[in-house]
């Protein structure tokens, strides 16, 4: 058996360099590029009786004691499916998860971090008959946006549905309530720059306006908000997310956020080692009462109701001008079916539930921090009165009635995050960078990635 | 077989034949070696010229992944830093560790010196990542290195070291010197022990002063320790990856970015196997450049 390979083999053991350039034509490295889509079998939104275990692969903390509560739930409902939950760390999953899925032992559900190559790889299946038989084309359609992918397998919020998630994450700021009181804060800011007043009488009190953690990529998200907020107007930025052929976040928006924020910094309204904080202390000196505004995501709120309730509140980062729109970075914590699953039926059919199922919606908030979307009808999960919590759930609902979801420019391409977004931003704050150079250099590096 | 019916005292054929059994029994090593070392090596060349995400179909590339690490000032930035990490990792463990053994050598065997070699080795001891892990700790805003800073009033200088533009690289190199220190010290330590007391006394009786001594007798006994010594450090600064990931991941800015991480990035992160085997192709290379004078010196008479 002689085959390319085989040859391909010999010569390399051998450490012919020169011949390499010939050899590497012969054997391109990586997977047949005819290779098609994995032929899918008619969707079914029956799960059968024979027993069957659903394996779930999802991102360890408290994703785990959350999907084991829904997989409780729906093993009430269907007796003939178990649910095995597994977990990886975040990065770690972001890391491995397309080996995992191009292997052989693959799980039923695995939680997406980012789409990146894996639909172009046909490393997932579409969700469009599922889609189609458990009617999510009635409910409202921003929720799936960011999870359609195009057909080159690049540009998203359209195309085909690829992953869906039992709740969203939800970008505004926190506020301690005892020091708000302090500084004359009687309702939330209706204007950025009345939010800067309050920075500013923070600043005058003695007190840390800020907490935020810059080391790895905290300041990213009031960055963003700003963008909108000055734009008044969302269309450039999920055209960015998206990569939509010639988007651009080069833009006067994003260039006077970057100097709102400069300015932020420069003034002392974020902490002086803003750089040196990461996502594990910023929430715990803002519980401490270093800091009186906190900017950052709903998936923080069980924690700080921890702490005591009616001590934290939550508003949606002001928007440019008294009167407009409120906006906030989204994203689900996506699911999606692998491809070499043999369990897509009942995998979609777990995803139609925790979608759907009111108990499973309230362990969504309860145990996950995150807001359930699905039908446009479906009550709202309840939360204690006066709670983060609670908070955040009601924003979320208004947002998602006025399209005011976003997503995450960090999820853009899978390195914008670390190698421009948070470098560019710690260079912006300590004024190492102009806000000009600052919006030029995010955009050709995502035009890098992109190869463009 | 043809070989064992010739004639006894055919030189020639003898040779050979004990050549061909040689390689036999090279071969198993010699295959493993190939398969998990060289096969993979030259797979990485080959990887250099493709655009590939490591699942999906590959593209050639020519040599845009080659002309990038120089087009990208932020690639040879990275290779940059691992140079100056060159000095934390190298030239002061080394520097250090010489002085650590000499004045240790001197020491009677006894409980202070065998707790001198003991805390000096501790750190090579400790996986790196806990370490950093330890490391961030101590250089944070409340950490015991400014706290050291306040209680001798110089609360001027006290500043989150992992997050300053201008400290975050030499504070992430200390965590090298820590490291790296215990392994020279002990390394050259047992050098120490193997140059003939004959000369020191020789020396001593010629009147040569410690410091003479430590030219003389020490510094040329060394050699060998000291190449190897040298050689390890300078892989470890130039490879870095663990302490930088934990401690900084690269930040802030770009500021303590090293080719190590900047590879992991882009095979796991970004899926640009092809752009990653180039950068770690060619910091193999220049490991090897820099590698290759260090052993040449040691192999001098």
């Amino acid at each position: 058996m002689r085959s390319l390979t085989h040859y391909c083999g010999t010569f390399r053991a051998a450490g012919v360099a020169a011949a390499a350039a010939l050899l590497l034509a012969a054997c391109a490295p990586g997977g047949n590029s005819e290779d098609g889509p994995v032929p899918s079998k008619p969707a079914s939104t029956g799960i059968g009786s024979e027993p069957v275990t659903l394996k779930l692969l999802v991102t360890s903390g408290v994703d785990v004691p959350f999907y084991t509560a829904l997989g409780e739930l729906f093993r009430a409902k269907y007796s003939n499916v178990t649910v095995k939950v597994e977990s990886q760390d975040y990065a770690t999953l972001t890391t491995t998860i397309a080996r995992t899925l191009a292997g052989n032992n693959v799980p039923d559900l695995v939680r997406v971090p980012q789409l990146g190559n894996l639909t172009k790889d046909h490393l997932l299946i579409s969700l469009d008959p599922y889609a189609q038989a458990y009617g999510w084309n009635e409910w409202p359609q921003s929720q799936f946006a960011s999870t359609r992918v195009g057909p080159d397998g690049r540009e998203r919020g359209t195309g085909s549905l690829y992953a869906a998630g039992a709740g969203f994450g939800l970008t505004g700021v926190y506020y301690n309530k005892a020091l708000t009181r302090r500084i004359g804060m009687t309702r939330p800011p209706a204007t950025v720059a009345e939010f800067e007043q309050l920075l500013s009488n923070a600043k005058d009190a003695g007190l840390q306006p800020i907490m935020i953690n810059g080391k790895d990529g905290g300041s990213v998200y009031p960055l963003q908000n700003l963008v909108m907020s000055y734009a008044g107007d969302v269309q450039a930025v999920q055209d960015w997310n998206y990569t939509k052929p010639g988007a651009s976040i080069d833009t006067a928006a994003t260039v006077k956020a970057a100097t709102t924020l400069q300015r932020w910094g420069q003034a002392g309204y974020l902490p002086a080692d803003v750089n040196d904080i990461d996502q594990t202390r910023a929430p715990a000196e803002f519980v401490k009462g270093n800091g009186v505004f906190f900017p950052s995501g709903n998936w923080q709120a069980p924690g700080l109701d921890k702490t005591g309730s009616d001590q934290f509140g939550f508003f949606l980062f002001p928007p440019g001008v008294a009167g407009g729109p409120s906006y906030a970075m989204t994203a689900a914590a996506n699911l999606g079916i692998p491809a070499r699953s043999p369990n897509a039926d009942v995998a979609a059919a777990f995803l139609d539930f925790v979608q759907t199922d009111q108990q499973a919606r309230q362990e969504t908030v309860t145990l996950g921090g995150l807001v359930p979307a699905g039908p446009a009808d479906a009550p709202a999960p309840t939360a204690p009165e006066g709670s983060a919590v609670a908070a955040t759930v009601s924003a979320f609902q208004e947002l998602l009635k006025s399209n005011g979801l976003v997503g995450f420019m960090a999820d853009a391409t899978a390195s914008i995050h670390v190698n421009s977004l948070i470098p560019q931003t710690q260079l912006l704050l300590a004024g190492k960078t102009t806000p000009e150079a600052f919006a030029a250099k995010v955009q050709s590096d995502y035009e890098r990635d992109l190869g463009r | 077989m043809i070989a064992a019916s010739r004639p006894r005292g055919d030189a020639v054929p003898s040779v050979r034949r004990r050549s061909w059994s040689a390689l036999l029994w090279v071969a198993p090593a010699f295959g493993m070696y190939g398969v998990f070392v060289l096969f993979p090596m030259l797979q990485s060349v080959q990887y250099s010229f493709y655009d590939w995400d490591g699942i999906g179909p590959a593209t050639p590339a020519g040599l845009d992944n080659w002309k990038a690490i120089f087009t990208q000032p932020e690639l040879l930035r990275s290779v940059v830093n691992a140079f100056v990490l060159v000095v934390f990792y190298t030239v002061l463990p080394v520097g250090l560790g010489l002085v650590a053994a000499s004045f240790i050598r001197e020491l009677k065997p006894g409980a202070f010196s065998t707790t001198a070699r003991v805390v000096l080795f501790v750190p090579q001891v400790l996986p790196l990542v806990a370490a950093g892990i330890a490391w961030t700790w101590m250089y944070s805003s409340n950490g015991l290195v400014n706290q050291v800073l306040r209680a001798v009033g110089l609360d001027q200088y006290t500043r989150a070291w992992l997050g300053d533009f201008t400290f975050a690289l030499p504070a992430v190199g200390v965590i090298g010197v820590w490291v790296m220190l215990g392994f020279c010290t002990v390394l050259l330590l047992a050098g120490i022990g193997k140059i003939d007391p004959a000369l020191y006394e020789a020396a001593r009786l010629d009147g040569a002063g410690r410091v003479s001594e430590f030219f003389a007798v020490t510094l040329p006994g060394l050699r060998r320790e000291l190449v190897v010594c040298t050689t390890f450090t300078t892989i470890a600064a130039l490879a870095s990856f663990d302490v930088v990931q934990i401690a900084t991941q690269g930040g802030p800015g770009y500021q303590t970015m090293v080719p190590g991480v900047q590879i992991y990035r882009l095979t796991f992160l970004q899926q640009h196997v092809g752009q990653a085997s180039a950068l770690a192709v060619f910091l193999a290379v220049v490991v090897l450049l820099v590698i290759w004078p260090i052993q040449r010196l040691g192999r001098e008479k």
